[in-house]
C-alpha cells in the first residue's frame, strides 16, 4: 500500500505571496523592504479577520455575501456609541448584531433551504439600507482619539496588536477546527453532507453555527474598522465580501466546501491586502483594485473546478470499471441464433 | 402479531411506508438473530433501501414498531440508530473524499482523539487488515472505501451492520476477502444484514435469506431449506405464469435476408465490457439487468455521451463509434433516457416546444416554422393519444405517462432508424404503460428497429422479439422468442445461468 503525500493547498499560497513580493520587489525595490512587508501585514487585519468567519462558512459548502454590511452595520453601531463614551457597550451590541445576521442567515439557509448566495445576498441589501436608516446618511465621525489609538498600538516593532491578537484569533480558530471534535463537523458537513448525516452529524446546525461566526467575525472586523479608519460611512465594508472570498479562495479553500484551513484564508487575506499596495508601488491607479481582485477570484476558482472535475470523472470510471466481472462475454456472433 | 421477537437482535414488525401515493412498503415482519448473517435479496424498487433506511433513521416509517434486544426503539435520526448500535454500510461509499482515513473514521466520536487512534489501531491489528490511516480518502479503492466503512461501524461497536450490495463495485478477489471479513464479524456475535442482486452470494456467506418483492417479505428462512430455482420464483410475481400468453402476435423476422440497423461488436467502455449486439429492422431487442449492470453506460456510450474505448457501432453499415451525439441524431439513432426528470424534459416549455426540441435544425432557417411545429405536434400528440389541453400546455403539468410519451415523441421528431428506449415505463401508471406498450409496438410494425432496456421483466417478455442479459457489465445470456420468459431473464440478471455460477 503506497502513501500518498499531496502538497498542502497552502503551500501553493505562500508561494504566491512570496512570489508577489520578490516580483514586484524587482521592479521597485523599496517594496520588497521590512517596513513594506510589515506594513502590509497590519492593514490585512480586517481581511483576516472577516476571513475566519466567512471560512466556515465557505467550508460547510455555503456563502455569505452579507459579510460586507455587517461589517459595515457593526462599524456603525460600534462608531457611535464609542463616539458618546460607551465603549463597552458599542463593542457588545456589535457583536450580538454580528451573531443575530449570522443566525438569520444560517436559518434561511439550514433550516428554510434558501440558497446561500440568494439569502445573504437579501441580508445584505437589508442590512446595508438599515446603515442609512440608523445613521441617516450621515458619517459618523468624532470617534475619540483613544479609541482611535487602540488600533496604533506597536508590538515588537512596527507590528500593531491588533496584528497579533489577530494571529491569536487564527490560531484558537483553527485548533477549534483542526482539533475539537465539533470543529471537525465543519469540513464533515462541506465534504459530503449526507455522509456526515448519516454518522449523526448535525447537519443543519453546523451550518447555523458557521453563519453565526461569520456574522461574529464580520462585527470584530466592524469593531477593528472603528478603531483603524476612524469614521463610519454609509457604505463603510463595502466590497469586503468579494475580499474576503477571494482571500479564502487564494489560500486554499475550495469552494464546494470541505477543503482549506484558517491559516490559508490568513495567507489569502496577506495577499489581498498587498495586491492594493502592489498597484501603487507599480504606479498604477487604485482603480484597478477590484478589478484585479474579481480577475485572481475567477482563475482560481476556474483552475479549481476544472481540477475538481477531473478527479470525479476518473473516480466514476474507477467504479464503473470495478463492477465489471471478469469472464469470458457470450460470443454474440451467431446471434441471432434460431435461424 | 405486533409483538417484538425479544429474543431477536433486531426485530421488526409491520412497517409500512409510502411516499405520496406510492407505497413503498406494505407491513414487513423481519427477525434478526444474533450472530447471524441475513441475505436480503430483492429487485429494483423492491423496497430494501428504504426499509434500511428505515432501520438507520434516516426515513420514519408510517406504521410498525422496531424493538432492538426486546426494546422498542424509535429511530428519528441517524444519530439515534447509531447510538442503538445500527450501523448500515451504504451501497456507495459515503466518505469524506478531502480527509484522512482516520478522520474519516473517528468523525463524530465525541472521545478524546488519541484514545481513538489507540483503539483503531488495535482494531486495525486485531483485524489483520492493512490498511494506512494517513491516506487521504479520495486515493482509496472502492474495496478500501468498504473496509473504512466497516471499520467505523466496529469502531461504534454496532452489533447490527447492515452492508447494502457490498459486492456491486467490488472486484473477485476483493469480494473474497470481505467474505472472510463477514464470516470473522459473525464470530464476534455480530449481525449482519447483507443486501444483494446476487443469489450465489447468499449460499456462500448467508445463515438465514429472506426475499423481498414489491414491498413485502414473500420467503424467509434458513438458507439451507433453499436452493436457486426457488429463491428465483419468490422473485417473480405469483401471477407471472398467466401474463406470458397474452403477447402480441407479430410476424417473425427473416433473419437471414435482413441487414441489421444497429451492429454492436464487442464494445467496451466506462461501465461495461466486451458487449456485442445486432437490432433488426422491425424488432424490439430486450435489454435485460438490473440497476448497475451497466445498461444506461452501455446506451449513452452508443449515443456519444459517454467515451467508448474499444470497439465498433455501425448504424445502417456506417460506422458512428465515438461520435458527437448531435451527429449520432443526425445519422438516425434516437434515445429515450431513463431519468425523464434529469434529462428528459423540459419542464416550462410547451409541449409543442417540447417535442420539437431535437429537431430545431429542420424548422425553419433563422425564425422557426411555427406551422411546421404545429403539424409535428398536432400529428403526434393525434397518434400517441396524448391528454393535453393544447400544443401550449407546460411541460411539468402533464402527468408522467403523457410527459413520457412527448419524449418518445421528440425521439421520433428526428425520424431515426433506431430507438433506444432506457426503461419507458418508470414510474408511470398501468394505463399510460399500456399505452406506451401500444406505441412501441406500433412503431415496431412500422420498421423501425427498438433497442428495450428495462429492469422490468415483464416489460420484456411482453414486447421483445429478442433478448439479452447483461450481468456485471457482460452480455451473460441470448435469448430466443421462445426462452423469454421472467424465469429466465431474472434469473440471468441475477447471475444465474441454469444452474451454474456465473461470478465465478
Amino acid at each position: 500500500m503506497h502513501k500518498k503525500h499531496s502538497i498542502p493547498r497552502e503551500t501553493t499560497s505562500v508561494i504566491f505571496l512570496i512570489l508577489l513580493f520578490v516580483g514586484v520587489g524587482l521592479i521597485n525595490a523599496s517594496f520588497l523592504t521590512v517596513d513594506n512587508i510589515i506594513l502590509s501585514l497590519n492593514s490585512s487585519v480586517i481581511y483576516t479577520v472577516v476571513a475566519i468567519g466567512i471560512a466556515f462558512v465557505i467550508i460547510t459548502g455555503e456563502i455569505d455575501v452579507s459579510v460586507g454590511a455587517t461589517l459595515g452595520m457593526t462599524a456603525a453601531v460600534c462608531g457611535s456609541m464609542v463616539r458618546d463614551g460607551n465603549v463597552g457597550m458599542g463593542i457588545f451590541w456589535a457583536l450580538l448584531l454580528g451573531l443575530f445576521i449570522g443566525l438569520i442567515n444560517g436559518f434561511g439557509i439550514a433550516i428554510l433551504r434558501i440558497p446561500s448566495i440568494i439569502m445573504t445576498l437579501g441580508t445584505n441589501g437589508i442590512v446595508r439600507g438599515l446603515i442609512y436608516v440608523y445613521t441617516d446618511g450621515k458619517w459618523i465621525e468624532n470617534i475619540p482619539l483613544k479609541f482611535k489609538a487602540l488600533s496604533q498600538v506597536r508590538l515588537f516593532g512596527s507590528f500593531t496588536w491588533f496584528y497579533f491578537l489577530t494571529l491569536l484569533a487564527v490560531v484558537l480558530m483553527h485548533l477549534f477546527m483542526t482539533k475539537s471534535q465539533v470543529g471537525r463537523y465543519f469540513k464533515a458537513v462541506g465534504d459530503n453532507p449526507n455522509g456526515a448525516n448519516l454518522l449523526g452529524i448535525p447537519v443543519s446546525g453546523t451550518k447555523i453555527i458557521a453563519f453565526m461566526l461569520s456574522g461574529l467575525f464580520a462585527a470584530i472586523g466592524g469593531i477593528m474598522y472603528v478603531s483603524r479608519v476612524g469614521f463610519i460611512t454609509p457604505i463603510a465594508g463595502i466590497g469586503y465580501e468579494m475580499k474576503v472570498i477571494a482571500a479564502c479562495v487564494l489560500g486554499g479553500i475550495s469552494l464546494t466546501g470541505g477543503v482549506g484551513s484558517l491559516m490559508g484564508a490568513t495567507i489569502g487575506a496577506a495577499i489581498m491586502a498587498s495586491i492594493s499596495r502592489v498597484l501603487v508601488f507599480l504606479g498604477f491607479p487604485s482603480d484597478y483594485d477590484n478589478t484585479i481582485t474579481g480577475i485572481l477570484l475567477i482563475v482560481i476558482v476556474v483552475f479549481d473546478a476544472v481540477f475538481q472535475a477531473n478527479l470525479a470523472e476518473k473516480m466514476r470510471r474507477q467504479r464503473l470499471a470495478a463492477k465489471i466481472v471478469h469472464t469470458q462475454s457470450v460470443a454474440l456472433e451467431e446471434a441471432p441464433d434460431h435461424e | 402479531m405486533n409483538d417484538c421477537n425479544q429474543e431477536a437482535m433486531l426485530s421488526i414488525r409491520g412497517i409500512t411506508k409510502a411516499f405520496n401515493t406510492n407505497k413503498v412498503l406494505k407491513g414487513i415482519d423481519l427477525d434478526l438473530q444474533k450472530g447471524e448473517v441475513l441475505g436480503l435479496i430483492g429487485g429494483n424498487g423492491a423496497g430494501k433501501s428504504t426499509l434500511m433506511k428505515i432501520v438507520m433513521g434516516i426515513y420514519q416509517p408510517d406504521d410498525g414498531i422496531i424493538c432492538i434486544e426486546g426494546n422498542q426503539v424509535r429511530l428519528n435520526k441517524p444519530s439515534v440508530a447509531l447510538a442503538q448500535g445500527v450501523y448500515l454500510v451504504p451501497q456507495e461509499p459515503m466518505l469524506f473524499p478531502n480527509m484522512s482515513v482516520e478522520e474519516n473514521i473517528t468523525m463524530g466520536f465525541r472521545e478524546n482523539i488519541k484514545d481513538l487512534r489507540k483503539r483503531l489501531l488495535s482494531l486495525i491489528k486485531q483485524l489483520e487488515w492493512d490498511i494506512d490511516i494517513n491516506r487521504k480518502a479520495e486515493s482509496l479503492s472502492i474495496a478500501e472505501q468498504q473496509l473504512v466503512e466497516l471499520l467505523r461501524g466496529l469502531m461504534r461497536n454496532s452489533r447490527i451492520l447492515i452492508l447494502d450490495e457490498p459486492t456491486s463495485s467490488l472486484t473477485f478477489n476483493e469480494v473474497q476477502s470481505l467474505f472472510k471479513i463477514v464470516g470473522e464479524l459473525k464470530k464476534k456475535d455480530i449481525s449482519i444484514i447483507y443486501i444483494t442482486h446476487r443469489l450465489t452470494e447468499v449460499f456462500e456467506i448467508a445463515s438465514r435469506v429472506a426475499i423481498m418483492r414489491d414491498g413485502i417479505i414473500t420467503l424467509q428462512g434458513p438458507v439451507e431449506d433453499f436452493n436457486r430455482e426457488m429463491l428465483v420464483k419468490g422473485l417473480l410475481p405469483d401471477q407471472a405464469e398467466d401474463k406470458q400468453n397474452i403477447r402480441c402476435k407479430t410476424k417473425p423476422i427473416d433473419y437471414s435476408t435482413t441487414d441489421p440497423v444497429l451492429v454492436v461488436d464487442n464494445l467496451c467502455g466506462h461501465g461495461f465490457s466486451e458487449v456485442s449486439l445486432k437490432v433488426f429492422p422491425g424488432e424490439i431487442l430486450g435489454l435485460a439487468g438490473v440497476v448497475g449492470a451497466g445498461r444506461t453506460e452501455l446506451a449513452t456510450s452508443i449515443f456519444g455521451r459517454d467515451v467508448i474505448c474499444s470497439g465498433k457501432v455501425m448504424l445502417n453499415g456506417e460506422d458512428i463509434t465515438s461520435m458527437s451525439t448531435r451527429k449520432v441524431m443526425d445519422k438516425g439513432l434516437s434515445y429515450v433516457t431513463e431519468d425523464r426528470f434529469l434529462y428528459g424534459i423540459f419542464k416550462t416549455s410547451d409541449v409543442s416546444a417540447n417535442i420539437t426540441a431535437s429537431n430545431l435544425k429542420n424548422m425553419g432557417r433563422i425564425f422557426l416554422n411555427f406551422k411546421e411545429e404545429r403539424k409535428i405536434t398536432d400529428h403526434f400528440v393525434d397518434a400517441f393519444s396524448m391528454k393535453v389541453t393544447s400544443r401550449k400546455q407546460e411541460m411539468g403539468s402533464l402527468s408522467g405517462g403523457n410527459q413520457q410519451k412527448v419524449v418518445i415523441a421528440r425521439a421520433l421528431a428526428t425520424k431515426p432508424k433506431l430507438l433506444i428506449l432506457d426503461e419507458p415505463t418508470r414510474g408511470i401508471d398501468a394505463a399510460a404503460r399500456g399505452d406506451v406498450y401500444t406505441i412501441i409496438q406500433a412503431l415496431k410494425a412500422q420498421g423501425l428497429a427498438i433497442l428495450l432496456i428495462s429492469s422490468d421483466m415483464e416489460e420484456i417478455v411482453e414486447l421483445s422479439d429478442r433478448a439479452i442479459s447483461l450481468f456485471c457489465g457482460k452480455v451473460n445470456k441470448i435469448f430466443s422468442k421462445e426462452e423469454i420468459s421472467q424465469d429466465n431473464l431474472i434469473a440471468a440478471t441475477f447471475g444465474v445461468i441454469k444452474g451454474e455460477v456465473a461470478n465465478a
